[in-house]
């Protein structure tokens, strides 16, 4: 038995005091030099970041194929009675669409007259969501485009419902995004009837609040929360919930709104990843820039 | 055969859980199989498997975790040597005997968590963390153990009681 290879004994030596040494040196590595060590971190976590994902791939695949089963089944039963609201859906929904379809004529006209330029230059790109977090302390979730696909930490991340959160890693084939949900996350946001601005962080009941809104305002329920562009990652103008309560804060001198998210965050399965809210080309220079007069005094 | 189920863990649990594990969440509170198999091992094996085997599955956590790097890869690896060490004063390994200090480890382990991601947001959030979050994981993350530790228990071989 000389000389031949045995598992037990490799692992009861050598490589069970080399594995015991690295963590203890990783661990004091980690509390005297907490930033450094990010970076060490990272950059030992990135290669095993790209090969975990390819079981983490496989795996989401074999998941959706199962939940798209499921739906499927789950969708024969009471189809003839889904299918009688939803024609019921569609014909309210007809009616909204030529009503709406009147204002934007309008809308448009009116941009043509203030000479609004429509800002098309919102650059994205779709990714798709493999994986969630699996702690209970962060919301977020594993998308399979990486710094290989242009992906930079504190980009926005949206879908045609809504805002869905911000990148906060990235590795080359993968990325995570906190969700708005988490407290973590924080986004200037605006009351789009009111135009009011405000802050909007997750909490840790799963919900969104609107913080420091002016205790003047006349936010109410129903009202939609946009994003207001000032802060990078997201274009202005996309919906992040709607208004389903308002609080005054603690100390009186705001106003709170409780947001129900645009998105449903349990049924995510694809995203836009913004590269960038608006490209140079689309940004007005200097010289050009002074206020229209139409806009000084805009008239309803 | 430990270091293959060993591996098999590191390599696929974490996958497993954040893709077809992710709808177990009763309640919304989904429980740490990693932290869980982790302790396992420690109870099952030695505090220093469960030392090995924590720091590499929370390692694996932290490359896909929204939280400060290194986190996981400490808890993890605390927890499963501090299960271990526990077991060593267990006179009783039975399947269910996993379940408080698997406990223990996980509330010492989420205590971590809960101050690293809530810290500075003010008493409230943090009161909701602990009764909300940090005891319904620890008492599901016990009950996962008792049947990890049913199913698991015959690929990991018993460390010598004390």
């Amino acid at each position: 038995m000389r000389g031949r290879f045995r598992p037990g004994v490799f692992w009861g030596s050598g490589v069970k005091r080399v594995s015991v040494a690295v963590l203890v040196i990783a661990f004091v590595v980690f509390a005297l030099l907490p930033q450094q060590s990010q970076f060490l971190f990272h950059t030992l976590g990135e290669p095993l970041a790209d090969f975990v994902a390819i079981p983490v791939k496989g795996m989401a695949t074999l998941d959706r194929t199962l939940r798209e089963w499921w739906m499927q089944y789950i969708a024969l039963q009471g189809l003839s009675q889904q299918n009688r609201q939803l024609r019921e859906t569609v014909q309210q929904l007809n009616g909204e669409v030529n009503r709406l379809r009147e204002q934007a004529y309008m809308a448009e006209r009116l941009a043509s007259l203030l000479e609004f330029q429509e800002d098309k230059s919102v650059r994205t790109v779709a990714a798709r969501v493999i994986g969630r977090s699996v702690s209970n302390w962060y919301q977020g979730v594993i998308l399979n485009r990486g710094e290989d696909d242009g992906i930079r930490e504190q980009m926005g991340v949206i879908t045609p419902a809504g805002v869905v959160g911000r990148i906060v890693r990235t590795s080359g084939a993968t990325s995570i995004a906190l969700l708005t949900i988490d407290p973590n996350v924080a986004i200037t946001g605006m009351v789009q009837r009111t135009r009011e601005e405000g802050m909007v962080q997750g909490t840790s009941q799963g919900l969104v609040r609107m913080k420091y809104i002016s205790p003047l305002s006349s936010v109410k329920k129903g009202d939609a929360v946009v994003t207001s562009g000032l802060t990078g990652g997201f274009p202005r103008g996309v919906l992040i919930g709607e208004v389903s309560r308002v609080e005054e804060s603690e100390d009186n001198l705001f106003q709170t709104a409780e947001i129900v998210p645009a998105v449903q965050f349990r049924y995510l399965d694809e995203v836009l990843i913004v590269l960038s809210p608006r490209s140079p080309d689309a940004m007005i220079p200097l010289d050009r820039a002074s206020v229209s007069p139409g806009l000084q005094n805009p008239t309803p | 055969m430990k270091i293959s189920v060993y591996t098999i863990f590191i390599l696929f649990l974490f996958p497993f859980q954040a893709t077809l594990l992710y709808s177990l969440n009763p309640f919304g509170i989904q429980p740490d199989f990693c932290l869980v198999i982790a302790c396992l091992i420690g109870f099952r094996t030695g505090p220093v498997h469960g030392l090995i085997v924590g720091g590499c599955l929370g390692f694996i956590q932290d490359v896909f975790s929204a939280g400060m790097f290194g986190l996981n890869t400490f808890t993890k690896a605390g927890a499963g040597f501090l299960a271990g060490v526990f077991a060593r004063n267990l006179a009783n390994r039975a399947p269910h005997a996993a379940f408080v200090p698997i406990m223990a480890c996980s509330v010492l382990s989420s205590t971590v968590f809960l101050l690293s991601s809530r810290m500075g947001m003010g008493l409230g959030e943090m009161l909701y963390g602990f009764s909300y979050i940090l005891l319904p994981q620890a008492v599901l993350d016990g009950l996962v153990a008792i049947m990890a530790n049913w199913v698991f228990g015959r690929w990991l071989v018993e460390a010598p009681s004390a």
